[in-house]
């Protein structure tokens, strides 16, 4: 009578193939259904990982232009576009495949296709050879992810690139402009601007990283403003037109001053927007907000009982972490543990060069919430790895509570920041105190010293920073 | 080979240590023959085997601390796998492997899969949740069931769960109804032919404990679905009843421990820097309530504080608390901060008492005070019923019983013991001589069984054989009063016009104020000396 599945997870990025992993391992019977042929997600295919690979890439361009100023000097780069794309691709299809296997040999059904919900027990799936198929389970976690959001009346034209055309990297414009200076943005402008591109930005609000730590963007702010050929804060995109060249786009300062720039490429990351579109949610329970996310409980449970929902389409931050986690927690649920979402500290990392990196409370949430805090930082200046890197514009900074002492928030910008932000996190999540970190003994000589000298100057002393004393 | 496994010793005792085994290996015993003698808290128990055959090794050793469902001896021959059962062991139908880790609600266990009509039992929902109140039934009589759909939602004292049905069929008759409290293992439906009713494989596969009885194997066995497979259900979780608190520092893991007891973070004080919360404050917290299931959250013990070092001074020497001493240090911290405690201080003229108690008092056969001053207080606790009550702060309720038991202090060389006398009220003054004498001996004897020492309505310290004009005893929780006695001395009594020397009796009553008022305690305490000096008061009184 009833062969339903107990569980099926809708999507396989790093939330969904988490989730579904773990089912399989605690004993439960897990179906996966995914567009693409393996499991990944954006973050494996078009995302996270060859966003990384190209800004790797990026770096040893950009460190062996630096080491003239040691006396070193190369010639310029030739850049192989073909070979470079290719390296990414297989940097992508050999961790796409290894989730593939890692599905199979957890006797996980793989179903190449796309579900929409006929009711809260069961699936229609349109599969990729073009059949179709019900499916009737127990308990479904949605984990559909997300996608670029649009400017609505755009011209079409392969010239305007989202994320996804970025990093196909078909060729390397010679112009490009970013509109929107988030993470996005900012991470491929740079690859861009590495590879040869003259890379420009636009930003409407009046800061790179919109929601960042000043502190910490505008030492980005500094480093890019004299490497990329524009940044253009507080201005508007009025509009975009297909021309000889490629796109003319016609801007609007924070003045009113109109003024028009032609590109050859125009890169749109101004953010993501969840996929709860098309997937049947109608025919369940599931509440859906206007901006399109699934609400869910502190077990990421939808207000259909049977169905569950993870990562993007659950709500910010949209971090691949941060869906792995729920993934994991969702199931769990199921399984019958007591568990909670409940973190006290989601990291975010911008890959920029400098990177940032960032976790807990920031100065911006503890000020909207009127909380009291004291800040500590220790600029990179003083620190002896930072010198031998030749990158002491880093910072490292610390938000602690006066009363407690607690470490409640932590941000970095530097050189390796995005590794470095893992030690905040599990401080913490630890409910450590600065105490900790001071008293923690730190390795010579590494950046991470500069954590434990922040959590120094929080008791008004640091070996590397005099105060001359009031 | 089958192992023995030491069974459930009575509610709270986790181990004991063993004092003497009474078998070695190569001994034939059958079954009912005490095989082990073990100390817990506060009883020396018996342990016999449950089962016939020849003991093969023997897994311990006098001296051993041994935990309940440790095995504790291989058995050849034997017909069955189960544990034995203590004499005194209060009945507990589950398995001790099951006490370890809190579980969810499970999907309702089918008692038999075979087809037909059935009994649809109500599962464990969790360590320490013997029963909930039903809120709601879900289903009604000729409903087909699915698998895994939602039949009772049941209120424990921890949350309201659902409890989701283990199998398919139809409702033939519905054995309870909403606002009944029903124990778990407890009939809740009649069922008509099952189809598939998968046992409720509680752990993943990981944890699965080695043993479970031959009654649960049978019922994996018989499942339908789980031939091959271990089935784990999936749980229909209430979401809510523990929201996620931010901004409590704890570690993930000693969040996710305090999730798994049901505790509220926010509730645990933090030992640590800054009010961080460890496991072993989760712990502590844990085992505070557990000795306090009807803690009104008043008495929070204080962190221990750190000793000097006392060898500054002289020398020292360090010795573990045997455990009557653990136990007496718990509870008596456990009562003295919860309980406000107030002592009412009185004197009995027991002149004429002492003339009778000699004159019925034998060569052989010597009675003390004691037995009249619990006939009296028996009789007073009848006429003061908030004197035999306890307080249940969880409910915002008294509970009066209708019963009366005294618990007598006794010393013994390893401390404090209180045997209770059952029914003191149906019984005469010689008999609960005779009846106090034997218990007394046999806790010097260290053969009080946890049963007697339990089901107290009131206690009475006589301290009056060693000395004192009076003291202040602490009231033995979850009772409400307590009476001291010291020892009696000739007075000068003012009478008729002149002094008269006479017997004094000192009485000392601690009650809780929490419960009783002070015009109350003085009048209970006024009530027991008047009936002492006038013992037809309490037939008057009836």
């Amino acid at each position: 009578m009833s062969s339903s599945i107990q569980l099926v997870v809708i999507g396989a990025g790093p939330g969904g193939y988490a989730a579904a992993f773990l089912a399989a391992d605690l004993g439960l019977e897990v179906a996966i259904v995914e567009k693409e042929l393996n499991p990944g997600g954006v973050c494996l295919y078009r995302g996270c990982i060859p966003s990384k690979a190209l800004l790797h890439v990026a770096k040893i361009i950009s460190e062996a232009k630096h080491a003239k100023a040691f006396g070193i000097e190369y010639n310029e780069p030739k850049i192989d576009v073909n070979k470079l794309r290719d390296w990414k691709k297989s940097v992508v299809s050999k961790l796409t495949g290894g989730l593939g296997q890692l599905a199979k040999a957890r006797k996980i059904k793989y179903f190449q296709g796309e579900a929409s919900f006929i009711n809260s027990n069961t699936l229609k799936i349109k599969k990729a050879d073009g059949s179709s198929e019900e499916l009737s389970f127990q308990k479904a976690i949605l984990a559909t992810g997300s996608r670029p959001s649009v400017i609505p009346n755009l011209p079409k034209s392969p010239d305007i690139w989202d994320s996804t055309g970025a990093l196909d990297m078909e060729n390397i414009p010679a112009n490009l402009l970013v509109v929107g200076g988030g993470y996005i943005g900012m991470e491929l402008g740079t690859v861009y601007h590495e590879l040869g591109s003259k890379v420009s930005v636009v930003e409407m609000t009046p800061g790179l990283l919109p929601g960042a730590d000043r502190d910490l963007s505008d030492v980005l702010y500094k480093r890019v403003k004299g490497m990329l050929s524009k940044i253009m804060l507080e201005t508007k995109v009025v509009k975009m037109e297909t021309s000889k060249g490629g796109i003319t786009v016609t801007f609007n300062d924070k003045d009113g001053n109109g003024f028009k720039e032609e590109y050859n490429k125009v890169l749109v990351s101004i953010g993501r927007r969840p996929n709860s579109e098309n997937l049947g949610l109608e025919n369940t329970k599931v509440k859906v907000t206007p901006r399109g996310f699934v609400e869910v409980n502190d077990q990421r449970q939808t207000a259909d009982p049977n169905i569950y929902a993870i990562g993007d389409i659950a709500g910010d931050p949209m971090l691949a972490h941060k869906a792995s986690h729920e993934g994991r927690v969702a199931v769990e649920t199921i399984a019958g543990h007591k568990v909670a979402f409940e973190p006290q500290a989601i990291p975010a990392v911008v890959f920029t060069d400098p990177e940032i990196a960032w976790c807990g409370l920031t100065e911006i949430d503890a000020a909207k919430a009127g909380r009291e805090v004291t800040v500590v930082k220790f600029p990179w200046a003083a620190s002896g790895r930072a010198l031998t890197l030749d990158r002491t514009e880093g910072l490292t900074k610390l938000i602690i509570d006066p009363k407690t002492q607690r470490v409640l928030g932590v941000g970095i910008v530097g050189v390796g920041a995005g590794e470095m932000i893992a030690e905040g996190v599990v401080a913490i999540e630890m409910g450590a105190v600065a105490a900790d970190l001071k008293l923690s003994i730190h390795p010579h000589p590494t950046l991470s010293e500069t954590i434990m000298e922040a959590a120094e100057s929080f008791f008004g002393h640091s070996t590397h920073i005099y105060k001359p004393k009031k | 080979m089958a192992e023995l496994k030491l069974p459930e010793l009575g509610e709270n005792i986790t181990q004991g240590t063993v004092t003497k085994i009474l078998v070695k290996s190569g001994d034939t015993v059958k079954k009912g023959q005490n095989i082990l003698e073990l100390e817990t808290d506060k009883a020396v128990l018996e342990v016999p085997s449950s089962s016939d055959g020849t003991i093969g090794e023997i897994l311990i050793k006098a001296g051993a601390v041994v935990k309940v469902g440790q095995p504790i001896f291989n058995l050849t021959g034997s017909s069955s796998t189960s544990t034995p059962e203590t004499k005194t062991a209060p009945t507990k139908s589950e398995a001790p492997s099951e006490t370890k880790t809190a579980e969810p609600a499970k999907p309702a266990v089918v008692a038999a899969a075979s087809g037909g009509i059935f009994d649809m039992n109500l599962p464990a929902l969790g360590e320490n949740i013997e029963k909930g109140t039903v809120t709601k039934v879900l289903v009604k009589a000729g409903d087909t069931l699915k698998k895994g759909q939602n039949i009772l939602e049941i209120e424990t004292d921890k949350a309201v769960l659902e409890v989701p049905s283990a199998s398919a069929g139809v409702i033939k008759e519905i054995l309870i109804k909403a606002g009944a409290v029903i124990k778990v293992g407890q009939p809740i439906f009649k069922i008509e032919g099952c189809t598939a009713a998968p046992s409720a494989a509680p752990e993943t596969p990981a944890t699965a404990p080695a043993k479970k009885d031959a009654a649960a194997e049978a019922k994996m066995t018989s499942s339908v679905e789980s031939a091959t497979k271990v089935s784990v259900p999936v749980t229909n979780v209430t979401p809510g009843p523990m929201p996620v608190r931010k901004d409590i520092p704890a570690a993930p893991s000693v969040r996710l421990l305090a999730r798994e007891l049901g505790l509220d973070l926010a509730q645990i004080p933090g030992s640590g820097k800054g009010g961080r919360i460890s496991i072993d404050d989760v712990k502590a917290y844990c085992k505070m309530l557990n000795t306090s299931p009807a803690a009104g959250g008043t008495g929070r013990p204080a962190a221990a504080q750190p000793l000097p070092n006392f060898t500054k001074w002289g020398s020292v020497r360090r010795e573990a608390m045997n455990n009557v001493r653990k136990k007496t240090a718990e509870h008596l911290s456990y009562a003295w901060t919860s309980i406000p405690h107030v002592t009412q201080f009185d004197k009995v003229d027991i002149t004429e008492l002492e003339k009778l108690r000699k004159s019925i008092s034998g060569t052989n056969k010597k009675i003390s005070v004691t037995p009249f001053i619990i006939k009296v207080v028996a009789a007073a606790l009848k006429k003061f019923p908030q004197f035999n009550a306890s307080i249940d702060m969880s409910t915002q309720e008294i509970v009066y019983k209708d019963y009366v038991n005294i618990g007598v202090a006794v010393d013994t060389d390893r401390g404090l013991l209180v045997p209770v006398l059952k029914n003191v009220d149906k019984m005469s003054i010689l008999q609960i001589s005779d009846e106090l004498t034997a218990m007394a001996e046999r806790a010097r004897m260290r053969k009080t069984t946890i049963e007697e020492m339990q089901g107290g309505c009131f206690t009475i310290s006589n301290l009056g054989g060693i000395g004192g004009s009076s003291f202040t005893p602490i009231v033995n929780w979850p009772e409400v009063a307590i009476l001291g006695v010291s020892r009696g001395s000739m007075e000068q009594v003012y009478s008729d016009g002149h002094f008269v020397p006479r017997l004094m009796l000192p009485l000392s009553l601690s009650y809780d104020h929490r419960m009783i008022d002070g015009a109350d305690g003085a009048r209970f305490i006024r009530w027991v000396c008047e009936a002492i000096q006038q013992p037809f008061l309490l037939d008057l009184n009836k």
